[in-house]
């Protein structure tokens, strides 16, 4: 008698694959068993192919229905879910889309789906209310560079080699100019978002770079070394004004192994 | 919902569709203030040989410590394997070696949620040689094991004897109706059984109104053990919000009409 472990990657592999030859000698029901799994396996692949192409419905206008569809058929074969909440399943796919053989022609293909993905996520967000843009002003100021902020949940920092925000301002906007130039042309993008709306805003690289880092978990100062690593033109003290009077910063604290020392 | 307000006694939800959407999940803390909310899990996976993800079990902690809950539920099934989701409810050998996995996965689940769980009897398509026991005997005893309550879903008994050749009415008999602490009744829709020429098949879809074989089956139920909180699932091809209380309603006459006379097996039918 196979054990339940066995059991299972058996019909793991049938619901996955398709092979279902190996449960020939243990299912029951009806009298082809086998065909009847294909329930089993009509149900994974059509959920998932579902819940992947509805997250995307911006680089379906944008590479058709068909092409988007077999992508994803094949990537829930290629990559099951690693998790039960399927509403996080998807953030590899702009990857695996881009890296189709028929992808080859839109090498921005990867970066509009990212922004796509991006937008989903920051739209079920929720913001918390905001530090007041002198929030940070009862501070010490010799404490200030090691001094950690939390930003708005709902937000992603994207660094795209196309103005792929362009594009997705068409689809938004349900737009078809007459005439379209896209050219390589390297964007910071900020995509903002909670309770089902969101929005888009190009940044400077040093303001990017510097937003990236604290929401990535950097202190004030390491962040702005990073920003003034990536570009002179960064001003530390506006940048750290700027986010505070977007509504960014929902709160503050000292790094203990810091602070003191 | 958040809208209407709708006169409903309560509402369930899958908590996967909300651990990964804070939005929805405020508004779901919003709709809780008014209506008692049945947590009903399709992820913690019971029956995986490979374990129950504790990550996953915790997230539903958070989500039912923010909510509180009146009931707590799952299924008797199993859909993770070795890291993977496979977003089914698949199907359990009813044997001993099953037992004991599912038993202690079950008092895991109750130690890390700090709660009964409720644990709802599958819709089968296919079983396996290997079992040794009934389903109805093999839930009785992950109860007897565990203290877990069950949740019979009513079209599920339906759909399963109908696909797998027993008789409906002779489960709902041998369940321990002490420990059943909710129903469920769902849409499914039949479609030809290819390895049956002639035959049908019934899938569970939750995409239709409930059949009336399983209104049946309902009333003889709670004949059987009384009144229970109960469930209309439609969570596919989701029809207005009228007609979805339209159906609440008729179980809520159909559980006051049965609870009122004895239960008779062959009228039912």
């Amino acid at each position: 008698m196979s054990t339940l472990a066995e059991t299972q990657r058996r019909v793991r592999e049938a619901v996955v694959t398709g092979d279902a030859a190996p449960l020939a000698d243990v299912l029951v029901g009806g009298r082809d068993p086998l065909n009847r799994l294909r329930i089993h396996q009509r149900h994974y692949e059509t959920s998932l192919v579902t819940a992947v192409v509805g997250k995307f419905p911006a680089t379906a206008w944008l590479v058709g229905t068909p092409f988007l569809t077999a992508a994803a058929r094949q990537f829930v074969f290629d990559c099951p879910p690693k998790a039960p909440c399927i509403a996080e399943y998807g953030e590899e796919f702009p990857a695996f889309l881009a890296s189709r053989p028929k992808a080859g022609g839109l090498p921005y293909l990867r970066s509009f789906a990212e922004l796509e993905w991006s937008i989903g996520v920051v739209s079920i967000a929720i913001e918390h209310s905001p530090y007041r843009s002198d929030g940070l002003a009862h501070l010490d100021q010799t404490i200030l560079p090691d001094v950690v902020v939390d930003l708005q949940p709902g937000l992603r920092y994207l660094r795209v080699e196309w103005p792929v925000d362009d594009l997705m301002k068409l689809y938004l906007t349900n737009s078809a100019p007459s005439e379209f130039v896209f050219a390589p042309d390297v964007a910071w993008l900020q995509i903002r978002g909670a309770r089902g709306s969101f929005d888009l805003k190009r940044l400077e690289l040093g303001d990017f770079v510097f937003r990236e880092a604290i929401l990535d978990g950097q202190s004030i100062g390491e962040a702005a070394e990073r920003a003034l690593d990536a570009t002179t033109n960064f001003d530390p003290g506006r940048g750290l004004a700027n986010l505070l009077a977007e509504g960014l910063v929902t709160a503050s604290r000292v790094r203990p192994q810091e602070y003191g020392s | 919902m958040v809208a209407t307000r709708p006169p409903v006694g309560w509402l369930e939800i899958h908590p996967e569709n909300f651990l990964a959407n804070p939005h929805a999940t405020e508004l779901l803390a919003d709709l809780s203030r008014d209506y008692p909310i049945s947590v009903h899990t399709v992820g913690v996976s019971v029956g995986s040989a490979s374990g129950v993800d504790r990550r996953h079990l915790m997230r539903v902690r958070a989500l039912i410590d923010a909510i509180d809950p009146a009931l707590v539920s799952g299924h008797l099934a199993w859909s993770t394997h070795a890291g993977e989701y496979l977003n089914d409810l698949l199907p359990l050998p009813f044997n001993d070696e099953t037992l004991r996995i599912v038993s202690a996965h079950i008092q895991e689940v109750q130690e890390a949620l700090g709660r009964a769980y409720l644990l709802e009897n599958p819709s089968t398509y296919v079983a396996f040689g290997t079992s040794t026991m009934g389903e109805a005997d093999f839930l009785n005893e992950i109860v007897r094991r565990t203290g877990c309550q069950l949740l019979c879903d009513v079209s599920n008994v339906y759909l399963s004897a109908r696909n797998m050749g027993y008789d409906a009415y002779e489960y709902i008999d041998g369940l321990s109706g002490d420990s059943i602490g909710e129903l469920h009744l769902g849409g499914f829709n039949a479609e030809p059984d290819e390895s049956t020429p002639g035959a049908e098949i019934l899938v569970d879809t939750h995409a239709t109104a409930v059949a009336d074989p399983a209104w049946e089956l309902y009333a003889y139920t709670i004949g059987r053990f009384g009144v229970k909180p109960t469930l209309i699932e439609w969570d596919n091809d989701i029809p207005a919000l009228s007609t979805l209380l339209a159906e609440a309603a008729r179980a809520e006459m159909t559980a006051q009409a049965a609870s009122a006379k004895e239960p008779s097996h062959v009228d039912a039918r």
